[in-house]
């Protein structure tokens, strides 16, 4: 069982965001996974990106280049 | 505690929905239907006069009870916004869509447990359909399909659904307004005391809240994220339900001699399959889409209120499934199925599914 730590989540507003940033992830090789949106952060039942708190500035500047919005950021046990 | 932050809580959570329902199931509610949103909204639908067959009206405590748990326990724990503005009207038209799907097959997703717990065997055919549909939207969600995003919206709004809930409850209660189907007429007359239904409905709707329960959420998880976290919510629900069955006398492994059910085959997988591919599309089966709609989206209320439609259409144009009954003095017994109208309808709804899913991608994709 993976171990519990304070990571990066980002949320977005729509699944179809999710899917994008999964993809953009993937050819830009930025690090993180998809994961459903912690229940602690959200009411939701959709997915986020789970990325480790130093890919942040990576993340947000890929984000920006390639017109992915986010909902939220948020750093917590995943 | 928190019902919510590992597998084996959201297990527990889904325990405690198998408890409620096993509840129901032994206060009256009718057989392998303990809980069922399509087949309790469409109870309601007739209850409201929306359609007319006499032995599918009665208005449905646990529904009721689902939308204003939802609302109060996201109130209480601070998780309710009130959110509109994702395609609306296409919301409707899924929400009609599954309702047509859920009728055709004669049951919800969550009713497709309840009746594989139960041994019936064309539940466990038609959950081929479902995971299908399932897969078939997730498949699509791959691609870039999205009806938009939802923004904040005023307080009042996302209340709506709610307090007309506790009209149609207060209606019911205090009027012989709502028509309710008499004694021996069909599953409309059989349910739970009102208090008992109410209670169980509120509870449950703020199980699933807490939970997140989704019964077409936890097999898209799996297909796109690999998680287990929601099937296992469905998990101990139907645990709790199998052994319910198996002590109560209640489990008979077999296609026929099932309750409120037929075993047209290529029409239980359709009609599910519908309502799995919808269910994505819309975000959540009928079940999540009562509790979106108590925590606040005008989305989700929108999708019921296509559930209610979907239930009038249905039953008023002969598109509903007809179960099987057996031979009794009066009359020979009927092997059930899903009329020419009806199977022409799910066929109808499969492809408006297909367009729906085509025709709306998020801005940016190829």
């Amino acid at each position: 069982m993976r171990k519990k730590e304070l990571r990066l989540v980002v949320t977005f507003h729509t699944t179809a965001d999710a899917m994008a940033m999964e993809k953009e992830c993937k050819e830009n090789q930025v690090n993180g996974r998809l994961i459903p949106v912690p229940r602690s952060i959200s009411a939701g039942c959709g997915l986020a990106w789970c990325a480790g708190l130093e890919d942040k500035d990576t993340i947000l500047s890929m984000m920006d280049q390639v017109g992915i919005e986010h909902e939220d950021l948020h750093e917590c046990m995943v | 505690m928190n019902l919510s932050d590992s597998k084996k809580k959201l297990a527990i959570a889904g325990i405690i929905c198998g408890l409620i329902a096993a509840v129901l199931a032994k206060m009256g509610n009718p057989a392998n239907m303990a809980m069922c949103i399509a087949c309790f909204v469409r109870d309601t639908a007739g209850a409201l006069k929306l359609h007319s067959a006499a032995a599918v009206q009665y208005a449905r405590p646990e529904v009721i009870g689902i939308v204003i748990g939802a609302f109060a326990i996201s109130l209480a724990t601070k998780e309710y916004r009130s959110t509109a503005g994702s395609s609306p009207m296409i919301r409707f038209i899924l929400g009609m869509i599954i309702m047509i799907g859920s009728l055709a097959f004669l049951g919800c997703p969550l009713r497709m447990v309840l009746r594989m717990s139960a041994g019936d065997l064309n539940a466990w055919v038609a959950l081929i359909g479902f995971a299908a549909g399932v897969a078939t939207g997730a498949f699509f969600l791959k691609k870039g399909f999205s009806l938009g995003r939802a923004h904040e919206t005023n307080f009042a709004s996302g209340t709506i659904l709610p307090i007309l809930m506790a009209g149609i409850f207060v209606l019911s209660v205090c009027t012989t307004l709502l028509a309710a189907s008499e004694k021996g007429a069909g599953p409309g007359a059989l349910h739970a005391p009102i208090a008992v239904s109410l209670i169980a409905g509120l509870l449950f709707g703020a199980v699933a809240q807490k939970s997140r329960m989704c019964f077409a959420g936890s097999i898209r998880d799996i297909i796109l994220v690999r998680s287990f976290d929601l099937i296992s919510v469905i998990a101990g629900l139907f645990v709790v339900m199998l052994v319910f069955n198996i002590a109560t006398g209640g489990f008979h492994l077999s296609f026929t001699g099932q309750p409120v059910a037929h075993s047209a085959h290529l029409w239980n997988i359709l009609g599910m399959y519908a309502v799995g591919f919808a269910a994505v599309l819309a975000g959540g089966c009928p079940l999540r889409q009562l509790v979106l709609a108590g925590q606040g989206s005008s989305d989700g209320a929108v999708t019921v209120l296509g559930l209610f439609v979907g239930a009038a259409v249905s039953h008023n144009f002969g598109l509903a499934g007809a179960a099987a009954a057996a031979a009794t003095a009066d009359k020979p017994a009927t092997a059930g199925g899903v009329s020419t109208a009806g199977q022409v309808a799910v066929i109808i709804c499969i492809a408006a599914c297909f367009l729906i899913a085509l025709t709306n991608k998020r801005k940016g994709t190829k």
